[in-house]
């Protein structure tokens, strides 16, 4: 069934809803190649900023403005609480990466079920209406959400690679990527960096909710399927590669949603387990970008052994 | 010596004083005979926010019934405990009410909780209603287990047939979730459509944690289908139905029961007209008693009840207990569970206040009319009732 007017639509819809997917995989990448933790209670950040949206507009009655400004504020508070009384705590008391994982899955149900007993299970939306009217383009129906959308996450994309290429701050994170220790050697603190680090995830994932609760219904344990998306898209991506995420994120949502059109409806769902398994079994340590890799390599400093008696020791 | 006979006179005044008081104040309410019957809700946890309105309906029914003498003379008295929707903590509270309150009767809903106590109704000859859980299974679960609420497949079988015979509609697609909600809900649909004359055009389903539906929704249209059924969740039902009308599918959608709630409307706006759901209770326009029910909400609580047809369930449920034990009481039968499941079968039909007439069947299961709503200028209207 490859049909000219159905694959181009399914393209552009599966580019457009990958804006906050690509968002969710950025944050989740970037405290993975910082601060070194898979961090699953990434979908408690999400979730409080969403319910901060979400009281900001729908319980106080104020504009769409002030409601982004109070996702940003809930999701870089809860990314900060989880840092300095988490993770930080955990690293001064050399917890195993093991043990950080699973304090991540707790915070993760923790908040989970306390915005469970506060707003119950109804899923909402952070405007009234989630209808979004379209034009079309071509035959291509664009929604008025779409563009929007796809410039936020342009924005952002830019914004973190600025901030990571030309500021101190970003040169610290890198630093602290590279090694923490030796950083902190240099004078780096690598607490303050990784807190940063933590603050800029918290910020992403509330423009990605953002994004997310003004098209679709959400939930108190909706954050925690959103999740997946971002962890298969990171470990395709290549581990510690946060463009690779970003557009693994992007491949990953064009791949699914285009599947329908050879295989049956039903098989959609299984794609990305499928993705998620290939990558996870092929590339246990993540997958290196090749290019990466032959740089790394060029800049590797050789001696070469100056006659064929010094190469044998002699 | 005066001192003791003095003091114990005042003793004796105080007693005969004491006497009196109980006597006209608790003492003989605490004496007059009650019939229990146990309620099991979630009362914490995620499914509070409908438990709790539903236990303010039943207790709302049981004042009325008391205000109004009780039945013949005696207090109907409900005892309430909680499940948090969970079934280990619904063991222990059925536990409960069938050892230590010895009730003849309990209700109680959600399928999990439902199914995972039905062994203690049927071990200790203690009726089980199931008020509002739809799952097919409930109608197997053993001779004291009986549901109040019409199961799962009632209301897809009407919206299929009344889809192709009143309709018109021939050309049938449906588009569901890819669980247990959609699954076997789509094959009623598939064959009641197909039974009633009708073609099944396209038949897509979407995966559970799908956020995007454009795939098999472009895949329906494709199929040019004159009416699309959607058996999808509450969570993405209006995002299902907003983007098919994005995407130029503007046919009517009918549905069943999960979408019919105000939000629906109000998220969707225009996209949702010519919406159809189902609904196993009346509605407003259709009783006047759920009108003032409605109201009672609106004036008492300051909104309408969550899930309000559930509700109404829940507020006619101890208006059948009460009729079951009247008739029990008036004819000098013990209460127990063994007497009640046959009083209750004997009597069969319940004239209910907000659900309507109640038909017990022999197979565990009732039959009941389906309200078919639409939205109609911005409302939910009453389209049709089938099966009536």
């Amino acid at each position: 069934m490859l049909d000219l007017a159905i694959a181009s639509q399914i393209l552009w819809t599966s580019f457009a809803t990958s804006s906050y997917f690509v968002l969710f995989a950025l944050a989740f990448a970037l405290v993975l190649k910082v601060n070194k933790v898979f961090n699953f209670a990434q979908a408690a950040i999400m979730s409080v900023a969403f319910y901060c949206a979400y009281v900001a507009v729908r319980v106080l009655g104020l504009n769409g403005f002030f409601g982004l400004i109070a996702c940003f504020a809930g999701g870089i508070a809860t990314a900060i609480a989880i840092e300095y009384f988490g993770f930080a705590k955990l690293r001064t008391r050399k917890a195993s990466p093991m043990f950080v994982f699973i304090f991540t899955l707790i915070v993760s149900q923790f908040v989970s079920y306390v915005l469970m007993l506060i707003f119950g299970t109804w899923p909402t939306t952070i405007f009234p209406t989630m209808f979004w009217p379209v034009s079309l383009v071509g035959g291509i129906a664009i929604s008025a959400w779409d563009l929007p959308a796809l410039a936020a996450m342009a924005t952002v994309l830019v914004l973190l690679w600025a901030f990571l290429r030309f500021t101190r701050w970003g040169q610290f994170m890198i630093a602290v990527a590279d090694n923490a220790d030796l950083a902190e050697l240099y004078g780096i603190k690598k607490d303050r960096v990784m807190l940063v680090s933590m603050a800029i995830a918290g910020a992403i994932c509330a423009v990605g909710m953002f994004l997310y609760g003004t098209r679709a219904q959400v939930q108190p344990s909706a954050a925690t399927e959103l999740m997946l998306f971002a962890v298969a898209a990171t470990i395709i991506g290549g581990i510690g590669n946060l463009w690779g995420a970003a557009l693994a994120a992007v491949v990953l949502g064009l791949v699914q949603n285009s599947s329908i059109l050879f295989i049956p409806s039903a098989w959609q769902g299984f794609m990305l387990y499928a993705f998620l398994f290939l990558a996870i079994v092929l590339f246990p340590r993540g997958f290196h970008w090749p290019e990466r890799a032959s740089k790394l390599k060029r800049k590797t400093v050789t001696t070469l052994p100056a006659s064929p008696s010094e190469a044998n020791g002699g | 010596m005066t001192d003791w006979t003095l003091s114990r006179r005042t003793g004796l005044k105080a007693a005969v004083a004491f006497g009196a008081l109980m006597l006209a104040s608790g003492g003989v309410s605490a004496q007059q005979p009650t019939l229990k019957f146990g309620l099991a809700m979630p009362l914490t946890g995620g499914q509070a926010l409908y438990g709790n309105d539903q236990v303010k309906a039943a207790q709302w029914a049981v004042d009325e019934i008391n205000k109004k003498g009780g039945i013949n003379g005696k207090k109907l008295e409900m005892v309430l405990l909680d499940t948090q929707a969970d079934p280990q903590v619904g063991i222990q509270a059925v536990n409960r009410l069938v050892s230590v309150e010895k009730v003849p009767v309990f209700v109680t809903a959600w399928s999990g909780v439902v199914k995972a106590v039905a062994p203690i109704a049927n071990d200790n000859k203690v009726v089980e209603l199931s008020v509002g859980a739809a799952s097919p299974d409930i109608a197997k679960l053993g001779d004291y287990v009986y549901t109040t609420f019409p199961l799962a497949d009632v209301d897809i079988k009407a919206v299929a047939n009344y889809s192709v015979k009143d309709m018109g509609k021939k050309r049938a697609a449906v588009l569901f979730i890819n669980n247990e909600t959609g699954i076997p809900a789509a094959a009623v649909y598939r064959d009641t459509v197909a039974k009633a004359g009708g073609q099944i055009v396209a038949s897509e389903s979407y995966d559970q944690k799908a956020t995007d539906f454009t795939g098999p929704l472009l895949k329906i249209r494709a199929a040019n289908p004159e009416i699309v059924h959607l058996q999808g969740l509450v969570s993405e039902s209006p995002q299902v139905i907003a983007q098919a009308r994005q995407l130029g599918i503007n046919v009517p959608i009918t549905s069943y029961s999960g979408i019919y709630n105000p939000k629906l409307i109000e998220q969707l706006g225009a996209a949702a007209e010519g919406v159809i759901a189902t609904s196993l209770a009346p509605g407003v326009g259709d009783l006047p008693a759920v009108k003032e029910y409605v109201d009672r909400w609106q004036k008492e609580v300051g909104r309408a009840p969550n899930g309000l047809p559930y509700t109404q369930y829940l507020y006619d449920a101890p208006v059948m207990i009460a009729a079951v034990f009247s008739s029990m009481d008036k004819k000098g039968l013990p209460m127990t569970g063994e007497n009640f499941r046959k009083e209750m079968l004997a009597l069969k039909t319940f004239d209910l206040p907000l659900t309507g007439k109640l038909q017990m069947s022999e197979d565990h299961t009732v039959n009941k009319p389906v309200y078919l709503v639409e939205v109609k200028n911005g409302k939910w209207t009453t389209k049709a009732i089938v099966g009536q």
